[in-house]
This record gives structure tokens, C-alpha cells and sequence, in this order.
């Protein structure tokens, strides 16, 4: 990580990415600042509008963007992805095999899933009835069968997957992302989740935690109303640049004799975002700009698929523009993937209102020639038991499940790995998440043990000591 | 599921091990240095002279650092005014605390501001993110239904503030939110509520309130009580105990359910009523019961006649207009509605004797819910306090439903938690973070005490002061420590990034509400006035702690600016700094009007020399006089904003500088 020649020599790296904030390039910023006048503090004039795309990853990447398309609570494995014959023969018989020690509740014996499967596209692979739509993209999907987890909760699980901690604050995917590879749209935040609804651990799911706070999410709730004051009552933007210009004065003075700088450089930065949120994001967020065609491809036009229908339609919108991580969370509500009971009616409403959507996001991506370069995750925290609780419900399930790639740099219509007959272990090629966020940092043009930040005496790591990159997942 | 959030930390730390048959954590529980005694006296001369700091220094000179210098005057003015009253300290303030020479300066300016009764409304917010407290569920007043709605909740926040600003003692403070109504005697209208408000902490909580299953939905407000009873008071998470016994506190399901057993013989719902049908929450009047029932009984008749009128409606075909029932009915209801006298005051409140209608309707013990579930029960749990805590051989309840009896233990001197979790609170809410960083876990999976024998220290002194927190205000304010600089070299902030040594002090963005209500106060227009129902404009004058909180409105102000979800117990403010706060400071229609309102106040208060104004604003700002650079920058503003003499200059002057790092940092 050594400094990039171009980068002012009184700022070291790391400070320049802290300026950065929200994936916002300092070269840019000063360079909106009057007449490229020299950086009030560095004293340096920057030279003007150079990229910052590209100024860090190690190695060609083969995606320039993620989007996450996260089901909170945990999607069950044996009822999607992860057919098991083996559950219907034995279906209501105990289940065989030791359970592991770390079981949430006991559950009951194995319970077979409901509904059918069947094989689709070229690779022939199986898919459950209750996603037809995500079914027919199934050639340009890589399912991994072998996900595994280390914590039994939704906090801590949903912490790890989003952080690579089960119990500490750390830096988001996202916020990695973004603080490594910067933004390719200064106008917009470089990293978006849309969450209708809160979600458990909330916003320490796309927490910067340590990282400076301006690589942390942009949270949108309500999509009719994505970013709030976005419009000076004033109309007269050239009055309030200079407004902007004397408190970025006035900061700077303030910050020199102060030690938490970071935060304050984060807070100054918010108002340069700010500023040019007003101009792009209105356009960006402007759902009413896409076609009826579009709308009915995604399925705003129906109740059932209409909120994750508007949020994949932005999550592409975003992406067209250049926001480096979109995780979208599929929260009309707090925790919709918990089938706890309920399963059967359940599971079907939440298939049924993310499986066109998911679909329209990835033949639309793909008619863009977008999909090449964006890499589509998908899943949730865990996967549920392949034996009942209660006697329509399965419990929390981090020993084995699915969650599926697509995109860029990855190997379309392939599984990877398997679990056990019975649908509990990851037994074949296992996939930690760890390994995970490895593969997609990899693709990203990062590698996971060299992108760091040095924070408490420590050099720390999305991966923290562990992950491999998964090769038998890539193109 | 989040009642399991607990374990799942605990065997990331501990490792699957830990869920073998037996528990291992029990011997290192009989260690753990939270459920020893206080040793106390744990510093000689404690009790007598401060040695807070002496305890600290050991650490600092330990850990190599140097001490920063103590901060300037006007710095800690503005420091310990807005850390005791969430409010800037004025010009006028300022220059007699510089003015004055004497020793004990800041202990007067801290005595003056524990004895305003701003303190209690700044500290009352500390303790209502703690209590999961909200106005409301939902926000807006049309859709409010009266179902499980804590209606009038605000006399609840009332009472703390109130509490807080007499000082009761703090023993006394939480007896009276689990069993107030056994504490004073309320008979009729002339008595004192207050013991019966202060249990409304019991009834603001979280759970479905259209859970078609009413059994279900009164075992989940029972997990709550516990829940937030554990946290806030113990630091002990006794909710994991609902299903199973604790994973790794000595709380065993049986010690779960001999508490449940207090709250279900405890009345906090005015009846289960029929399945799916709406609930309501216990409240008791506040007028006499011939008038209550006289404006119940003009209630129902008007709802019977709203009922017959709706039955008229669905007709078909259609009623006339001019029927006469129809005419006769509507005549009825306008009189009824003119005659109806206005809703009498009531408070939310907890009674005894458990719940009519339900599966618990008397004093009782109750049964083991396998696995939480009320369809499921094991043997009867005698009511008792957590064995591990309060012993094997406790006196059987026999009276009443217990909360008396639990007040009482957890109100104890002798109980090792109670005391420790308070002050460690205090003191978080003083620096930023406390001396155990798990501020409402203490239990065996938190991180122990960066300074044990000061938390004791101060727990101890909290119990021989009386309970009394302005005491402990004082202890800590009058320290060295909390009198330093909070700049520092950099190297030194390297070698102790977190600050745990404290060597030097944390600076500290304002919340939400003391942002707001500075905002407000520079302006001129902050209405200081005590209590009362909150309002939903986040425009009123009022201070931010009376702007409604609404457990399903996550859009507003305050959540803009990390004020506590009310969702559950938070037991520490996230800080984020994001874009969209930039977007209201510099559009919203509430930041061009307190822009405004410090213009002309500026105006009206100075006299026409640029350079006086912008001193004045300074000091009125931040405390302090304006440097030449800085009155350069803000005559350049004021000259590309039209010149010195327009109001609209001086405006984007005020709107500059209450966006700015300095106005919402608090050094």
C-alpha cells in the first residue's frame, strides 16, 4: 500500500482516504472549491479532477461493483436452493446424525420440504417451485451449496456476514469496498443500503466502525422520499457554495489544534457530499424516469413484488451511476426470513415478493451489458434446520447453506460444494464466510490480506486472520 | 428472536465448549468480580478525600502516557455546562466564571448547574434511552389507537425529570419504578400519583400490539419487564433465561420463572379481553371515580350509537338521509358529543394481582414456559429472587405480588450490582465511556472494569452519600481528570487511541437533543418550561426532550442524529456523521429559521460595527472572542453576501457558523 506518486506528499495515504469520505476523491473536492486554490491544509494545490478509481486494487478486477441483496433473518436452504430426497424418504423420522453443540433449541425430527424442485437451463440445476424467476436466470448463477457460519443468532450471524465479526464493532463490506477502491461517481454516496424497515443490529451492519465515518452506509428508508432536504429552499446554489467555502475555512481552523480529526474531516466532508447529492442524486433516484416496460419487469406495478421491486430498480440505477456497494435488505419488516413457524405460508410470501424482482435486476443488468462488471450476492445470515421446530418451522442453521453469486468473474450455472444428505452439514468444498468476503474482495481487485488499516496498534483486515479466495466459484 | 442475542456473543468468546452439560462459567461466577461485596473500603481515605484521580494516575503512569494539561477555562465552562444542562453556557456566564479567582470557582458552577432544573431534563434523557422510553408507538395522532399505546407516557418522563432535579435518592428512583404503587399510598384524586407514575417504566415497552394470541402477548411484556429490569438496574441480561437457563450467567430458567411469577401476579392490562380483539394498558384516573365513570358511561353510549349508525350504513338498501331512526340516532350522538367532557388524566401504571381474563388472574406462582411458550408448562417456580444472588433459603412471598420484595433487594445496600451499574452509567455519561464499556451487561461475558477499585470506590461513596447522584456529579466533576484538555499530541493519542487511561478527555459531538436545543437557545427562542405532553413538530420551541418519540417513526430529527431507538434498552449513543445530516443543516426549513433568529437577535443586541457583531456571535456560539483570521473569513462572507448591512448577510453568517465543527463539538 505504498502511496500513489500523484497523491499530495504531506498527506499520507491514509489521511487522503480519510478526506475521501464516502468514497469522495479530495482531488475533486478541492477542485470544486474556487479555482483549485490550494488545500488549506496540506497546503498543496491539487492537480485537478483525476480519477481515484484504480488508485488502489492490487490486481485486475473483474467487478466493479457489488450488490447485496441481503434476506434478513435466514432463507431456508433445504426449501430453495439444496433439494434433499433423503428429507422426504426420512421425513418425520429423527434426524441420524450428532447435532452440533452449539443448537439454538432443539428441534424436533426432519422435516421435508414442502414444495418441489426442478432442474433448469443449460446447467440443469435445481431450483424449488417457489422461485420460478430467479430459476430461469439460474445459467448466469453460481450456487454455493457449502456456506457455513460460526454464529447461531441473527445478531451476531448478520454481524459476520456483514462485517466479518460476530461480536465486536468492525468495518462493513461496504465500507471496506469503499475505502479501498473510492467511488466512480463523486456525486453520490459510494455506498447505499436500502432497509425499509430496520433490521437487527441495524446500522452496525453498515457501520465504518473504525475506518473514518465517512465509509459508512447511506441508509434510505422511505424510497418515495430516498434522501430528505435535498433541495435549497433558497434556490440559489452559488450562495450556498459559499456558504460551503467559509465553513470548510472555518473547520479547518478549527480542526488544527484537534486530535479527533478523522471525525471532524468526516463531518466537513458530509457537507461536500451534500452539496452535490442536490444536484445527482434527485435524477438518481428518480424511479418515475424508467420505462412502464421496466417497472413491469421488476414488478412495481404489484403489490406483492413492489417494494423489492422499486429497491432492485434503484439498486440498478445506483449501479449504472457508479455506486461501489448497493446492499439492498428485503425488510418490509423486521426479520421476514424467520421462519420459526409459519413456514409454509410463510416462505412462499417472501419468495414471492423477491423472485421477479431478483430476476428483472439480473436480466436487466445483463441486457445493460452491466452484469459483466457488477457482482450480484445473495443470501442471508444462515439457512434454517433441516428438522422441524414445532411442527411448520425451522430453526437458525449456520452449519451448512446456500447463498448464490452472479456477475462479475463468476461461474455461471455451476454449484459449488454440497451439504450432507440430510441438508445440516457442509460437507463437500466448504465455504466459510470469511472465504466469502475473501472471493469477493478478490474480484473486487483487492486482496484480502493486504487491504488494512492500521487501527489500535493493529493492522486489521475484513477477513481478520482467516478466508481463501474460492477459485472453483470464479469464470 | 433478539432475546438470544446474548448467547450468541457469549460462544463466539467462549467457544462451543461452553454449552456442555455443566456449566463451567458456574465456578468462574462465584469469582467474577461483579457478584463480589464492594471492597470497601476499597482505597483508604475514599470515603474522605478524592481519589479519583489517584486511582487514575497509577494507570496512566502504567501505561506511559502523560497527562494533558487541564483544559482551558472557557472550554471546561461549556464542557460541564452542556454535560449537566444540555445547554451552552451565555457570554454573561462565561466572563464571571473567567472573572472569578476564588478556589472553588467550579465547584459554584457546578453546584449552580446540578441546582437548575435544565439538569434534570438533560439527565432524564440519559435515563429514558436506558428505559427504552417513547411517547408513542406511532407518530402520527389520527392513527393512534389507544391499544397498547402508553398514553400519557410523559408523565413517566415527567417524574424523572422531577426526581432527578430533588435528587431522590437513587435506591428510592428505582424502587419506585418496579413497585411505586406499594411505596405510596394513591386513594383518590388528592394523593400522591407519583408512585403509581413512576411504574410506568414497567408498561413502555416493545411487543405486538395486534398479537391475535393475548396469552402469548402477556408472557412477551413479561420477558420485557425482566428483560429491562435486568439491564438497567443489574446489568444482567435475565432475559436469555426465558427458554433455558442462562448460557453463561448464573441465571437459571427456574430463577426466570420464580420472576415472571412476580410480574404475572402483577396487573398491567386492564383485562386480556377476547382473542384478537384490542387491549389496553392499566391506567388508573387521576379524577375521582364518579367522574371517570361519568364520562366512561358517555363514552360507550356514544359508541353504541356510532355502532348503529355504522350498521345504518351497510343497509341495503341504502337508509335515507332523512330517515327518522337515522335522524334520531345522529341528533343523539351530536348531543352526547357536545355534552362530552374533555378526557380526564390518567395515569399508565402497574396494580396487583395479576391479570383478569387470563392464564394468571391472581397472586401466584407460576409454572416453567418450555421453551417460553405459555402452551407448554413445567412445574410451578415459587416466587423468589435469582438463587445465585439472593440465596437458597429466601423468605417464601406471601403477600402481594413480590415487586415490593424485588424493589427491595435490588434497592440493597448489600446487592453487589445495583450500585456499581449506576455509577459506572454516570460516569459514562460524564466521558464518553464507562469504566466497564458493557454498560447494561456486567455479567460474565462483559469486559471487566478498566479501573476496578475506582468503580468500587465510587459505588461505595454512592451508598454512603445517600444514593444521592449530585453528589456523585460533584466527585467527578471536582476531579483533575475530568478537568483536562482534550488536545494532546498526536503520538499520545496513538499510544491509547480509545482513551482508557483517560490521560486526557474525549471531545464529544452534542446529541441530538443538546445540538437542537443550543440551536434554539442562541436564537433566543428556547421555552425552557418543565413537562407536559410532548408535541410532534420537531419546530416547537420547546426543548427536544418534550418533541415526541415514536417507537415507528425512524425519519425524524432526532434519529437523524443518533438519538436512542426506542425500540429496546441503549445503553450507549452510536455516533454516525453522514451526508444526510449535511442535507438538513444546509436545507432544512428549522436551520434557516434559527439562522434567522440569531440574525436579528445579533442585530438587535450590537451595534453596527461588523467586527463587534461577529465577537458577539463568537462568544454567544462558542464561549470564546473570534480571532482576526476568523473575523476576516466572516467579513469576507458577509461581503459576497451582500454587505454588513443586510440582515440576509448576517443570516448566512449565523446559519455558517451553527453548521459549523465548533458549535456541535464539545471539546
Amino acid at each position: 500500500m505504498s502511496d500513489s506518486h500523484w497523491i499530495p506528499h504531506r498527506c499520507s495515504r491514509r489521511e487522503w482516504l480519510a478526506r475521501a469520505g464516502g468514497g469522495f476523491g479530495l482531488l475533486a473536492l478541492t477542485d470544486l472549491l474556487a479555482g483549485a486554490s490550494p488545500d488549506p491544509v496540506s497546503g498543496v494545490t491539487a492537480q485537478p479532477t483525476r480519477p481515484i478509481v484504480g488508485s488502489l486494487p492490487h490486481y485486475v478486477a473483474r467487478a466493479k461493483r457489488v450488490i447485496f441483496l441481503y434476506m434478513p433473518g435466514g432463507p431456508s436452504h433445504v426449501d430453495l436452493f439444496d433439494p434433499k430426497p433423503r428429507l422426504l424418504q426420512d421425513n418425520g423420522k429423527p434426524f441420524p446424525l450428532e447435532k452440533p453443540k452449539l443448537e439454538r433449541t432443539r428441534t424436533g425430527n426432519l422435516l421435508a420440504s414442502p414444495w418441489k424442485f426442478s432442474q433448469h437451463g443449460q446447467s440443469g440445476t435445481a431450483v424449488s417451485e417457489l422461485l420460478p424467476c430467479t430459476a430461469a436466470c439460474i445459467d448466469d448463477i453460481c450456487v454455493i451449496r457449502s456456506m457455513v457460519a460460526d454464529n447461531i443468532n441473527h445478531s451476531g450471524a448478520a454481524l459476520q456476514m456483514c462485517t466479518g465479526e460476530q461480536a465486536f464493532s468492525r468495518p462493513s463490506m461496504g465500507s471496506w469496498l469503499t475505502y479501498g477502491l473510492g467511488t466512480e461517481n463523486q456525486d453520490l454516496p459510494g455506498f447505499v443500503v436500502v432497509s425499509p424497515a430496520a433490521v437487527f443490529q441495524g446500522a452496525q451492519l453498515w457501520a465504518s466502525s473504525f475506518l473514518p465515518s465517512s465509509y459508512q452506509g447511506t441508509l434510505i428508508r422511505d424510497l418515495s422520499h430516498p434522501i430528505a432536504n435535498l433541495h435549497d429552499p433558497s434556490g440559489n446554489l452559488a450562495r450556498q457554495r459559499t456558504k460551503l467555502d467559509t465553513l470548510r475555512q472555518l473547520n479547518d481552523l478549527h480542526k488544527r489544534s484537534r486530535v479527533i480529526d478523522s471525525e471532524l474531516e468526516a463531518r466537513i466532508s458530509s457537507f461536500e457530499l451534500a452539496f452535490r447529492m442536490q444536484q445527482e442524486a434527485p435524477e438518481a433516484f428518480d424511479l418515475s424516469r424508467e420505462t412502464k416496460a421496466t417497472h413491469r419487469l421488476y414488478g412495481t406495478d404489484h403489490p406483492t413484488t413492489e417494494l423489492f421491486g422499486r429497491q432492485c430498480l434503484l439498486a440498478r440505477r445506483l449501479a449504472e451511476r457508479g455506486v461501489r456497494f448497493i446492499q439492498l435488505f428485503d425488510a418490509p419488516k423486521n426479520n421476514v426470513w424467520d421462519q420459526h413457524s409459519g413456514l409454509r405460508e410463510e416462505l412462499p410470501k417472501r419468495c414471492a415478493a423477491v423472485d421477479q424482482p431478483i430476476a428483472a435486476l439480473l436480466v436487466d443488468l445483463k441486457a445493460r451489458g452491466l452484469l459483466e462488471d457488477t457482482l450480484v450476492l445473495w443470501g442471508g445470515e444462515f439457512g434454517r434446520t433441516p428438522t422441524a421446530e414445532g411442527t411448520n418451522g425451522r430453526e437458525h442453521h449456520p452449519f451448512g447453506f446456500t447463498m448464490w453469486m452472479a456477475g462479475g468473474g463468476i461461474r455461471g450455472g455451476h454449484v459449488h460444494g454440497a451439504t450432507d444428505e440430510f441438508g445440516w452439514y457442509a460437507s463437500q468444498d466448504i465455504v466459510h464466510v470469511h472465504d466469502l468476503h475473501a472471493t469477493i474482495l478478490h474480484l473486487m481487485g483487492l486482496d484480502h490480506t493486504r487491504l488494512t488499516y492500521h487501527f489500535a496498534g493493529r493492522d486489521y483486515r475484513l477477513t481478520d486472520v482467516y478466508g481463501n479466495v474460492v477459485h472453483g466459484l470464479l469464470a | 428472536m433478539k432475546k438470544f442475542a446474548c448467547i450468541g456473543l457469549a460462544l463466539a468468546l467462549l467457544g462451543p465448549e461452553a454449552r456442555t452439560a455443566e456449566a463451567p462459567f458456574v465456578q468462574t461466577a462465584k469469582t467474577w468480580w461483579a457478584f463480589q461485596p464492594l471492597k470497601c473500603p476499597p482505597a483508604p481515605g475514599l470515603s474522605a478525600g478524592v481519589p479519583i484521580d489517584v486511582l487514575l494516575d497509577e494507570k496512566i503512569a502504567a501505561a506511559g502516557l502523560k497527562k494533558a494539561p487541564p483544559a482551558d477555562r472557557t472550554t471546561l465552562l461549556r464542557r460541564a455546562t452542556f454535560d449537566l444542562t444540555g445547554l451552552p453556557p451565555t457570554p454573561d456566564e462565561v466572563r464571571s466564571f473567567l472573572g472569578d479567582v476564588a478556589p472553588d470557582a467550579f465547584a459554584r458552577v457546578v453546584d449552580r448547574l446540578l441546582a437548575s432544573p435544565s439538569y434534570g431534563q438533560r439527565w432524564a434523557r440519559h435515563w429514558l434511552d436506558v428505559v427504552r422510553y417513547a411517547d408513542y408507538h406511532d407518530a402520527d395522532p389520527k392513527a393512534r389507537a389507544a391499544s397498547c399505546e402508553p398514553l400519557e407516557a410523559w408523565r413517566y418522563r415527567d417524574w424523572v425529570v422531577d426526581s432527578l432535579n430533588r435528587d431522590l435518592p437513587f435506591d428510592q428512583f428505582l424502587a419506585h419504578q418496579i413497585a411505586g404503587d406499594l411505596l405510596t399510598n394513591y386513594t383518590n384524586e388528592t394523593s400522591d400519583p407519583t408512585g403509581l407514575i413512576a411504574t410506568g417504566f414497567l408498561l413502555n415497552g416493545t411487543w405486538d400490539r395486534g398479537d391475535a394470541d393475548k396469552e402469548k402477548l402477556v408472557s412477551d411484556m413479561v420477558d420485557d419487564q425482566i428483560e429491562t429490569v435486568g439491564k438497567t438496574f443489574l446489568g444482567l441480561t435475565l432475559g436469555c433465561a426465558r427458554c433455558h437457563d442462562h448460557k453463561f450467567d448464573p441465571i437459571s430458567n427456574h430463577d426466570y420463572y420464580a420472576l415472571a411469577g412476580i410480574f404475572y401476579s402483577s396487573h398491567f392490562m386492564e383485562n386480556l379481553g377476547t382473542k384478537g380483539g384490542e387491549i389496553t394498558l392499566k391506567r388508573v384516573p387521576l379524577v375521582s371515580r364518579s367522574v371517570a365513570a361519568l364520562r366512561d358511561g358517555l363514552v360507550l353510549q356514544l359508541e353504541s350509537i356510532k355502532t348503529k349508525l355504522a350498521a345504518l350504513d351497510k343497509q341495503s338498501p341504502r337508509v335515507a338521509a332523512d330517515h327518522p331512526e337515522r335522524r334520531m340516532l345522529e341528533r343523539d350522538r351530536d348531543a352526547l358529543q357536545a355534552d362530552l367532557p374533555p378526557p380526564y388524566p390518567a395515569v399508565l401504571t402497574v396494580q396487583e394481582g395479576g391479570m383478569p381474563g387470563g392464564l394468571f388472574p391472581n397472586f401466584q406462582d407460576v409454572p416453567v414456559h418450555i421453551r417460553g411458550s405459555y402452551t407448554r408448562l413445567g412445574p410451578v417456580i415459587p416466587r423468589r429472587m435469582p438463587a445465585f444472588f439472593a440465596g437458597n433459603s429466601q423468605p417464601p412471598i406471601t403477600q402481594g405480588s413480590g415487586r415490593r420484595e424485588l424493589a427491595a433487594w435490588i434497592a440493597s445496600k448489600t446487592n453487589p450490582l445495583t450500585a456499581r451499574v449506576i455509577v459506572n452509567r454516570v460516569w459514562q455519561w460524564h466521558f464518553g465511556e464507562g469504566l466497564v464499556r458493557t454498560p447494561s451487561n456486567f455479567g460474565l461475558t462483559s469486559t471487566p472494569p478498566s479501573h476496578p477499585a475506582l468503580l468500587d470506590g465510587l459505588a461505595a461513596h454512592l451508598i454512603e452519600q445517600g444514593w444521592s447522584l449530585k453528589e456523585l456529579h460533584r466527585r467527578i466533576m471536582l476531579s483533575a481528570a475530568y478537568q483536562r484538555s482534550s488536545a494532546v499530541p498526536r503520538d499520545q493519542t496513538a499510544q491509547d487511541p480509545e482513551n482508557r487511561w483517560l490521560a486526557r478527555f474525549s471531545a464529544r459531538r452534542l446529541e441530538a437533543e443538546a445540538f437542537r436545543d443550543a440551536m434554539l437557545f442562541v436564537g433566543g427562542r428556547l421555552d425552557v418550561a418543565l413537562g407536559g405532553p410532548a408535541g410532534a413538530d420537531v419546530g416547537t420551541n420547546r426543548r427536544s426532550l418534550y418533541v415526541q418519540t415514536a417507537r415507528w417513526d425512524r425519519s425524524n430529527f432526532a434519529t437523524l442524529f443518533d438519538a436512542a431507538n426506542p425500540d429496546a434498552s441503549v445503553e450507549k449513543r452510536t455516533i454516525s456523521i453522514v451526508a444526510p445530516q449535511a442535507l438538513f443543516m444546509i436545507n432544512h426549513d428549522f436551520m434557516q429559521t434559527q439562522a434567522s433568529h440569531f440574525a436579528q437577535r445579533l442585530l438587535r443586541n450590537t451595534s453596527g460595527d461588523a467586527a463587534a457583531r461577529i465577537e458577539w456571535a463568537y462568544r454567544w456560539l462558542f464561549g470564546r472572542p473570534a480571532q482576526p483570521e476568523e473575523i476576516q473569513i466572516a467579513q469576507h462572507l458577509l461581503a459576497q453576501s451582500g454587505g454588513s448591512e443586510i440582515e440576509s448577510a448576517w443570516r448566512d453568517f449565523a446559519h455558517v457558523l451553527l453548521c459549523s465543527n465548533e458549535f456541535i463539538y464539545v471539546d
